[in-house]
């Protein structure tokens, strides 16, 4: 029980500690080059990607973050842009799909690729899968959500 | 919860500009430097005050055993994706701890190549179920939805991929 309570906090400390090392300057970082023209001439071109899976250049700031440091972080961007945007339930949903299915790109795939995973199979494959997914499921709720209107 | 009064600052967005005369550069860096510093300790207090609750359970369900005995329950699908039954326990390690945790106990285990590679892409879909639902859930999604969908996403991304690497092979 000691060492679980132990094992607890010294965990949750190391937990807080990266988050805050990550969400601080991606949020600062965020707010002096949001305005910039570099930033949005990437954020553009991201989101000229992005919207083959339905997502809209307001989304496409919060997926690219989420895509590429992690799904705490693009979640914690997307919390700050649901409230600054109102970006609404169908893309908070199309992008937690999304990301649910790839995120962290660089970090989480090469510690398998340390291992001697396939990078085709785990980055490409698994991004091509992504996108399916993520079409899929968000026809199959747009159809849900269509006809429960349909029928109050 | 803090003040929301951030949604008026001018310039924050990526479509907004300022009204009237533009202010200096530097007071500009000043003001966007606090307007960020603000948003990233509310985006940390928000998301420690999830993810810490979840991160204990999480060591609840591994002390209880939990992981041990869902891997037990996950080994006959494990054929379905041409891995061995012990590769259900990194998998479920993946799902409940996170990919560092899932690495690890897969160096235990003697596996071909392609076999690393499927299990990687089922874990990479779906792992650190608990924390990362909690920041789902914080987005006003399902945590345990989309805890569901990873898992059988990852399952099946990786079933597939199997079926395909034995057509190319």
């Amino acid at each position: 029980m000691v060492d679980l309570l132990h094992t607890f906090v010294t965990g949750s400390f190391d937990l807080l500690l990266r988050v805050f090392l990550i969400v601080v300057p991606i949020m600062v970082a965020l707010e002096l080059f949001e305005g910039t023209r570099a930033f949005r001439v990437v954020v553009r071109a991201w989101a000229r990607v992005v919207r083959h899976v339905g997502l809209d250049e307001r989304s496409a700031a919060p997926t690219l973050i989420g895509f590429l440091f992690g799904l705490a972080y693009g979640g914690g961007v997307i919390v700050r842009d649901v409230r600054r945007h109102d970006l609404g339930r169908r893309q908070v949903f199309i992008m937690s799909v999304f990301l649910s299915m790839v995120h962290a790109i660089a970090e989480d795939s090469l510690v398998f690729i340390a291992l001697g995973a396939s990078i085709f199979w785990i980055v490409v494959y698994r991004i091509a899968w992504a996108a399916v997914v993520t079409l899929a499921l968000t026809a199959v709720a747009g159809l849900l959500v269509r006809r429960l209107r349909g029928r109050g | 919860m803090d003040s929301l009064h951030d949604n008026g600052v001018p310039g924050g967005s990526v479509t907004g500009s300022a009204p009237g005369a533009p202010p200096g550069l530097g007071a500009r860096f000043k003001r966007d430097l606090r307007i960020g510093l603000k948003a990233g300790l509310q985006t940390f207090w928000e998301l420690a005050r999830v993810m810490i609750p979840a991160y204990g359970a999480t060591l609840i369900l591994e002390r209880l055993g939990v992981i041990a005995w869902l891997a037990r329950a996950a080994r006959p699908l494990m054929t379905l994706l041409g891995l061995p039954g012990d590769a259900a326990v990194p998998l479920v390690v993946g799902y409940v701890l996170n990919i560092y945790a899932a690495v690890g106990s897969m160096q235990a285990l003697d596996l071909s190549s392609r076999q690393i590679t499927v299990l990687a892409i089922a874990i990479l879909i779906g792992h650190n179920l608990l924390v990362e639902g909690a920041v789902l859930h914080k987005a006003g999604m399902n945590g345990f939805a989309f805890g569901a969908l990873r898992v059988v996403a990852g399952l099946a991304a990786a079933a597939v991929a199997n079926l395909l690497m034995g057509l190319l092979w």
